[in-house]
């Protein structure tokens, strides 16, 4: 159990929590990650503006994958432990098999290198530290984001 | 949840888009076609009023910097209306609060014009 449940109102959270979300590879339910981010952020003791910055760092890793197609998913990790976040986000193949429909105008109108530089900047200045890798032959973008802590 | 953003409703005697809600890469290509269709026309400067928008991400940002260099290669100015603290830490970070010319309403916008 993630938590136990005090007084009304009041809620004390575990030290340890990890929480995993997987969308498809549709651009209208990245939404759904800064939604998980925000609540994450709020279980770390994040203040208000704390909490914009790691929705929209979180928003960033999915940018960092370029355009999203219908035949992939979108893993995030989210690992709270204690004021600290942790965001892996994998881009996986879909087992579902995509229709194509997803992923064509943001292919095409987006200038997705000025894109990834201006997310770059941005990851710099939101969160603690952050970072690319291969794993198991996947691509990963990733972040820490530390309650209190001077980006970069 | 992203709303659809809105147009203009043409109170300013610029090219305006006002749009609404989070500014995200569902929204990109949409931001796109709306500040192309501003400069059909020939417009040099538009109006983007972000004054209801909530939430921008890098995509949408560079959305607007394609319109910022659209505008100045004809001369122009890109107005950008915005309060959402958000927001402006985006512009902040990116060091692009100083090209885009910010007002923080309409109506500071009338009067920035009115003095130049």
């Amino acid at each position: 159990m993630a938590h136990d449940y005090m007084t009304e109102g009041e809620v004390r959270t575990s030290e340890r929590e990890v929480i995993e979300i997987s969308i498809p590879g549709s651009v209208d339910l990245v939404v759904l990650a800064r939604f998980t981010a925000a609540t994450i952020g709020a279980r770390a003791s994040f203040d208000l503006d704390e909490i914009d910055d790691l929705r929209l760092a979180v928003d960033e890793l999915s940018v960092s994958f370029g355009p999203l197609d219908a035949d992939t998913r979108l893993r995030y990790t989210f690992l709270r432990e204690g004021d600290t976040v942790n965001v892996r986000c994998t881009r996986e193949p879909s087992d579902e098999g995509g229709d194509g429909g997803t992923g064509h105008s943001e292919r095409d109108l987006i200038d997705w290198q000025q894109a990834r530089e201006l997310s770059a900047q941005l990851l710099d200045e939101l969160v603690t530290t952050h970072g690319r890798e291969i794993a198991h032959g996947r691509s990963v973008a990733w972040l820490t984001k530390r309650r209190g802590a001077v980006a970069g | 949840m992203t709303s659809p953003p809105q147009p203009a409703d043409g109170a300013l005697d610029l090219p305006t888009l006002e749009v609404e809600g989070e500014l995200d890469l569902a929204v990109a290509p949409w931001l796109r076609d709306q500040l192309d269709a501003l400069y059909v026309g020939g417009a040099d400067s538009i109006v983007v009023d972000l004054s209801a928008a909530t939430f921008l991400d890098s995509t949408a940002l560079g959305v607007l910097v394609s319109a910022l260099n659209r505008s100045r290669e004809r001369g122009g100015r890109v107005h950008l209306i915005v309060q959402e603290p958000q927001i402006l830490r985006v512009l902040t970070i990116t060091g692009l609060q100083d090209e885009f010319a910010l007002h923080k309403d309409r109506a500071e916008l009338q009067q920035r014009k009115g003095e130049q």
